[in-house]
């Protein structure tokens, strides 16, 4: 392929042939002639055939073919194919030369726009001697969670000069996952009114076999000597017995806002980040004390993960978060109805969600709370992302922000437990707020 | 009375936790940005759209990339160019003589197109000169082009000397050198100027971590070779190719020694014509082999040679 600098070159060369012919002009025909050889010897030299190189991935080779291939392999090979948001990933591509001639060659590994290069080097000018291998180590930082791909590899052989080059990409791709980070949590202030059969770790503010201190009750037969509460026998010369609060599991339900209005903010602080980190901390936190959790994610389309329990729904849901796409604008109602019968009255419900461009949140939330679910919406306010990017003016921020404390207060009036959440202001503490702490 | 008020103490949220900053006041940062309603310079994502030109190539004619100071690479290169770019100056001068110039066509003066040629030929050398220290490639390409443009002469079929002080003027031979050596000197001073920016893009990537140079000793010393054998070969090609219209001739001769004299003879043939012929027929040549996809069967029995 000629470059701007070779095709520059050589156009000057025919400017300058046909002036001289037109003009009968030696000199001019014969720097003409002296660039147009100075390119052809350059083109000559520069352009290998090695070039009719392949890739592939480092699991599949077996170690002798490769010299059947091509001149050129590119394999690679990734520490891990899931992490969490801020990891690091270890990448080594190793590039084999397997012609008998030495080259000098520049290769590109692909990275995705969100990744940072954190030490190494993704993009090598390296002269590769006969038979020889070298391995390419780099490290890419994951700052956002999603299904990413590394490749294709692109080598390039030029001449001394970069007057001609020849490209080609190997399509060596390796994908892998970044999962949402998560936050420890402590406490959610989150708890069922309603029982399950089997007991868990969490209190349902019912009296029934548990830990926690729930009141005390006069003593009847049949009950544990044990239970028997002896400084209120004391005080009140009757027998009395300490009723403990019921430990159950729970069905928590978490719903993720993902729409076309999520993302309004800069990439890495938006309402879909922040809703997405919520949700799988939530998830890790209930799926920690024995509860089911159930997940569903809405944007196009309503996708759910059904209730489940253990460390492997923590990760199918944070496979789930780690895909969640911002597109579309399904209403809440439309979510609200399709989940509404399937999922046990009572439960506590966690609206994760921006609250912006849905007319229909006030209803759905209300058809929720008229069936005694536990509604807590965390909402992670697009505004203030927004007002931090300085992409919005103080009158308009003010107006937007008056617009929606009407909504959240709206909200409130209906028995929801709501918190604007503001950047910088961790899980638990919004949590706190939201219920009321 | 003691009136035990609920504990305002929400310490307990933030146990075990590191708390970055407390959640920030919006009307205190609503305060902030200032009284106007404008939209503010940094709101707007920077977006570089190129220029019509910039878009007919493909990409920016001038790298707009930020250099480190130069290597030692960079420096010699440097000095390379000043070099070649002192020995391109004088022989421009000598091998365009003002009479055919376009200021001589315009103006009628011998004086002031002298003078003209030599305010051209100075201009490309200042401005080669700053656009080598300075790393500032606007300044190469306008040296580059003054260079073209002092070059251009509307007259003659055959080489003049502005200045023949060393008696060039009545051989041929030595002013078709000369010629040929000017032509070498004019790519090279290019291809050094385009280094020198080349180099130091690459140095700065590599002093940044953008790109990773492994073994950059036989890198820069491919190049080092290029710069030397690269222009050898050009002269002794351009030779061959220029001297196609006398060659000719001796293999017509092979078969008939009359119409080889006749060739030999032949006005059209020595004229620059007779050049371009040749030219012509050995570039169709070279055409056909490329065609027949030559470098890849050279390079493919140079890899079977090598086994």
């Amino acid at each position: 392929m000629w470059s701007r600098k070779s095709a520059m070159l050589g156009s000057l060369a025919v400017a300058m042939y046909m002036l001289g012919l037109t003009l009968r002009n030696s000199q001019l025909v014969t720097i003409a002639v002296v660039i147009f050889v100075f390119l052809t010897w350059a083109a000559l030299v520069g352009n290998h055939a090695d070039v009719s190189a392949s890739g592939r991935r480092a699991e599949e080779w077996t170690g002798e073919e490769g010299v059947a291939l091509g001149s050129v392999v590119a394999m690679r090979k990734l520490s891990s194919a899931r992490m969490f948001e801020d990891g690091e990933l270890n990448v080594t591509l190793r590039m084999q030369n397997t012609s008998s001639l030495p080259k000098i060659l520049e290769v590109r590994d692909r990275v995705p726009e969100v990744m940072r290069i954190k030490e190494g080097a993704n993009y090598i000018l390296m002269e590769l001697g006969p038979r020889r291998e070298t391995f390419i180590e780099y490290t890419v930082e994951c700052p956002l969670r999603g299904f990413y791909s590394l490749g294709p590899v692109t080598v390039r052989i030029q001449d001394a000069f970069g007057l001609f080059h020849k490209e080609k990409e190997l399509h060596v791709y390796n994908d892998f996952l970044v999962f949402p980070k998560m936050e420890d949590l402590k406490e959610t202030f989150v708890k069922s009114r309603v029982p399950k059969i089997f007991t868990g770790a969490v209190n349902i503010r019912q009296p029934g076999p548990g830990s926690e201190f729930y009141s005390l009750r006069e003593y009847f037969e049949g009950d544990s000597f044990r239970a028997i509460n002896w400084s209120a026998y004391a005080r009140s010369g009757k027998l009395m017995v300490n009723e403990r609060e019921r430990d159950a599991v729970s069905d928590i339900i978490i719903i993720v806002d993902s729409r076309a209005v999520a993302e309004t903010g800069p990439v890495s602080r938006n309402a879909l980040v922040y809703s997405t980190r919520a949700a799988a901390s939530l998830a890790k936190y209930f799926l920690g004390r024995r509860d089911s959790v159930g997940v569903i994610v809405y944007g196009d389309e309503v996708v759910s993960v059904d209730r489940d329990t253990g460390k492997k729904q923590l990760y199918v849901i944070l496979t789930k978060l780690a895909g969640a796409v911002a597109r579309g604008n399904i209403p809440l109602q439309v979510v609200v109805n399709r989940i509404l019968p399937h999922i046990n009255k009572g439960s506590p419900i966690i609206f994760l969600s921006n609250l912006e461009d849905d007319p229909t949140i006030v209803n759905a939330l209300r058809d929720f709370r008229a069936r005694d679910f536990d509604v807590t919406v965390l909402s992670p306010s697009s505004l203030e992302f927004e007002f931090d990017a300085k992409r919005l003016d103080r009158t308009g921020y003010e107006v937007m922000k008056t617009e929606r404390d009407v909504l959240i207060g709206e909200l409130r009036g209906l028995g929801v437990n709501i918190m604007d959440w503001e950047p910088d202001m961790l899980l638990s503490t919004a949590l706190a707020g939201a219920r009321g702490f | 009375m003691t009136i035990n008020k609920p504990s305002a103490d929400t310490s307990h949220l933030y146990d075990g936790k590191t708390v970055r900053s407390a959640a920030p006041s919006r009307k205190k940062a609503a305060g902030q940005v200032g009284s106007g309603s404008e939209i503010p310079q940094d709101a707007i994502p920077k977006v570089e759209i190129p220029s019509f030109i910039e878009s007919l190539l493909g990409g920016p004619l001038v790298p707009k990339m930020k250099f480190l100071p130069p290597d030692k690479m960079v420096q010699n290169l440097q000095i390379a160019v000043y070099g070649v770019l002192v020995a391109l100056a004088f022989l421009t001068y000598l091998i365009s003589p003002p009479d055919g110039t376009m200021w001589y066509i315009l103006s009628g003066s011998l004086g002031f197109a002298n003078i003209m040629q030599l305010v051209i030929i100075g201009g490309a050398t200042v401005c080669g000169f700053m656009g080598t220290f300075k790393r500032d490639a606007r300044f190469s390409l306008g040296s580059n082009v003054l260079f073209i443009l002092a070059i251009l002469r509307f007259a003659s079929s055959k080489t003049s000397l502005s200045n023949d002080a060393f008696g060039f003027q009545d051989s041929p031979f030595l002013l078709a050198v000369l010629v040929v050596v000017y032509s070498v000197l004019l790519i090279m001073y290019f291809e050094l100027s385009n280094g020198v920016i080349r180099y130091s893009m690459l140095d700065t990537s590599i002093r940044t971590n953008e790109v990773y140079v492994m073994n950059p000793k036989k890198i820069v010393s491919k190049y080092h070779r290029s710069l030397i054998i690269n222009p050898v070969i050009a002269t002794l090609l351009a030779w061959f190719v220029l001297s196609a219209n006398t060659i000719l001739p001796r293999i017509v001769g092979i078969f008939s020694s009359d119409t080889s004299l006749r060739m030999e003879e032949s006005v059209e043939l020595t004229s620059v014509y007779g050049v371009a012929l040749g030219t012509l027929f050995v570039f169709i040549t070279v055409g056909i082999l490329f065609g027949l996809n030559l470098p890849t069967h050279l390079q493919r029995y140079r890899e079977k040679q090598a086994e």
